[in-house]
Order: structure tokens, then C-alpha cells, then sequence
């Protein structure tokens, strides 16, 4: 019957939180969240560990990786540290996030960027609908030129785009591969 | 309402620490510390040690229990474990297995 939790202004939780139901959160918990329901966060709220549910709605402080099932939505005031991760993800104006911001179902970030920073004769016809659409590489290198401090222009998707794509990962594993081989040979 | 509920589907591996009314059906594994009242529902399984104000029980609690104020033992709860508080009641139906402090 009573399937709704909530955990209120002056209760702290230190560690998990899990299950079914829908749960909001007022106070503080130090630790996971992981319910099969929605879940809420109020403005004074925080949450240090990744929380996970159906819609996710956050007006407090999260740190920690953000997922929801069907949505995530950041309401004003909200901060995250960390990944957010849902098919359809809502960033309202005065939240802050810090961290990836991934709708799933699009295609993997790398592959976009090979096709920006290539010759991307068709740049428009692969970029993902939720992105803003990028213009064609010629624009972009013409704005960085002629005006690179630009900051009333509103359009600075692309810009923002190349910066938050992190660092490929470097993989050292092919040294000690090759170590193994030459050892091997031995 | 109560400040923090913790509903039927719901289970809590850690401490719940808390400055007001505290309602459990689900389960909670841990530490459960209350400077108001609390209450363990009928269908919530409780396994920590409980301070409280005053605690009401109609569900399965396993720890030992110190209110500040009183125990409610209802009838189908069931407690395991020590009882320190100054008054204490325990209703015909109720299972429980402990020593009882009544701080005399």
C-alpha cells in the first residue's frame, strides 16, 4: 500500500538505498540510491553516491553519476558532479552540472567527433537530434577566425562540443603485449 | 506526516540517523538513531540497534532497542534483543526474547 518513501529534512541515511517504490529525498544520504520508482530530490537535499530510478527530478546537490530509466531532470539550484545518463535528460536554467551528459540511443560520442574533425562532407545528416546541429566544418573555422571571443553569440554549440569530448584514453597495453611476445620468443 | 518514511519496497544497508519522526515498513540493516518517535510497521524487518524517543513496534525487530521515553510492543511485532527504556508495554500477540531495563 504504502509504496512511497521519503526521507526527510533532518534524516541522514549512510549507505545504500535501494528498492522499489517511488522515494524523495529531503535530507542527506552517503551512499547509493537505486529504486525501481521515481525519485526526487529537494533543494535542500544531497546526495554523495549515484542514484538511479525511473524519472529522476533533482533540485539539491548530487555527487555522483545520475541515471535515470525514462528521465532526469534538473530543476533550478540543482548541482551535479557527475554523469547524467537517460534516454530523455532535462537541464533547467541556474543548475549546474559538471560531468558527461548522455541521452542513450545516440550514437557513441567518439564517432561523432571523428566525423567533426574529418572531412565531414555530410556533418548536419549524422549529428543526433537532442545535440544542437552542427554547422558545416567551413562556418565553424570561419567563427573561430574571424571571431573567436564571441561570447553574446548564443550558437556556440559546436565550440562546446570539441571541448567537452575528453581525451582519448591512453592504453598501454600494447607495451606489455609486446613485452610478452618478445619474452615469448625467448 | 511523518518526516521520514521508508516505504514496503524499500531497504536501507547503513545507519539512519535522524532529528525527526521516523516511519518504517520496508527493511533496514544497521544502525537506526531517532531524537523523535519512531515506528517499526507490520510489514517492515528491522535488524539494527534503535534509539529513539519513544519507539512503537508492530513489525520484526532484531537489535537492541533504548528509548528515551517508552516501547510499544504490538500485537504481531516481534522483538530480539535488549529493552532499555522507562516504560515499556507489550500486547497480547507480541513475541519478544530480551532483557528489559526499565532504568529503576
Amino acid at each position: 500500500m504504502n509504496d512511497a518513501s521519503v526521507i526527510g529534512r533532518g534524516t541522514v541515511v549512510r549507505g545504500s538505498v535501494r528498492g522499489s517504490g517511488s522515494l524523495e529525498i529531503l535530507g542527506r544520504v552517503d551512499g547509493d540510491v537505486s529504486v525501481t520508482g521515481d525519485v526526487t530530490l529537494g533543494e535542500d537535499a544531497a546526495v554523495k553516491g549515484n542514484v538511479s530510478g525511473v524519472h529522476v527530478t533533482i533540485a539539491g546537490a548530487v555527487q555522483g553519476d545520475v541515471r535515470g530509466s525514462e528521465a532526469v531532470t534538473l530543476e533550478h539550484g540543482a548541482k551535479v558532479v557527475g554523469d547524467l545518463t537517460a534516454p530523455k535528460i532535462g537541464v533547467m536554467t541556474g543548475a549546474l552540472v559538471r560531468g558527461l551528459v548522455r541521452t542513450d540511443g545516440e550514437p557513441p560520442l567518439g564517432a561523432a567527433r571523428r566525423s567533426l574533425a574529418g572531412q565531414a562532407a555530410r556533418p548536419a545528416v549524422t549529428a543526433p537530434k537532442p545535440v544542437p546541429a552542427a554547422p558545416p566544418p567551413r562556418a565553424e573555422s570561419a567563427l573561430d577566425e574571424d571571431a573567436p571571443e564571441s561570447d553574446d553569440a548564443p550558437e556556440s554549440g559546436p565550440i562546446r562540443a570539441s571541448r567537452e569530448a575528453p581525451p582519448p584514453p591512453v592504453a598501454p597495453t600494447l607495451a606489455k603485449g609486446a613485452k610478452a611476445k618478445k619474452k615469448k620468443k625467448d | 506526516m511523518a518526516g521520514t518514511v521508508i516505504g514496503e519496497g524499500l531497504s536501507i544497508e547503513g545507519d539512519l540517523t535522524s532529528e525527526e519522526e521516523v516511519v518504517i515498513q520496508g527493511s533496514l540493516r544497521g544502525k537506526l538513531t531517532s531524537s523523535d518517535a519512531v515506528s517499526v510497521g507490520s510489514s517492515a524487518v528491522v535488524e539494527a540497534d534503535v534509539n529513539a524517543q519513544s519507539l512503537t513496534i508492530a513489525g520484526q525487530v532484531t537489535g537492541d532497542v533504548n528509548a528515551a521515553e517508552r516501547v510499544d510492543l504490538q500485537a504481531g511485532g516481534r522483538l530480539i534483543g535488549d529493552v532499555k527504556a522507562s516504560r515499556l508495554t507489550i500486547a497480547d500477540g507480541a513475541s519478544f526474547k530480551g532483557n528489559v531495563d526499565m532504568d529503576v
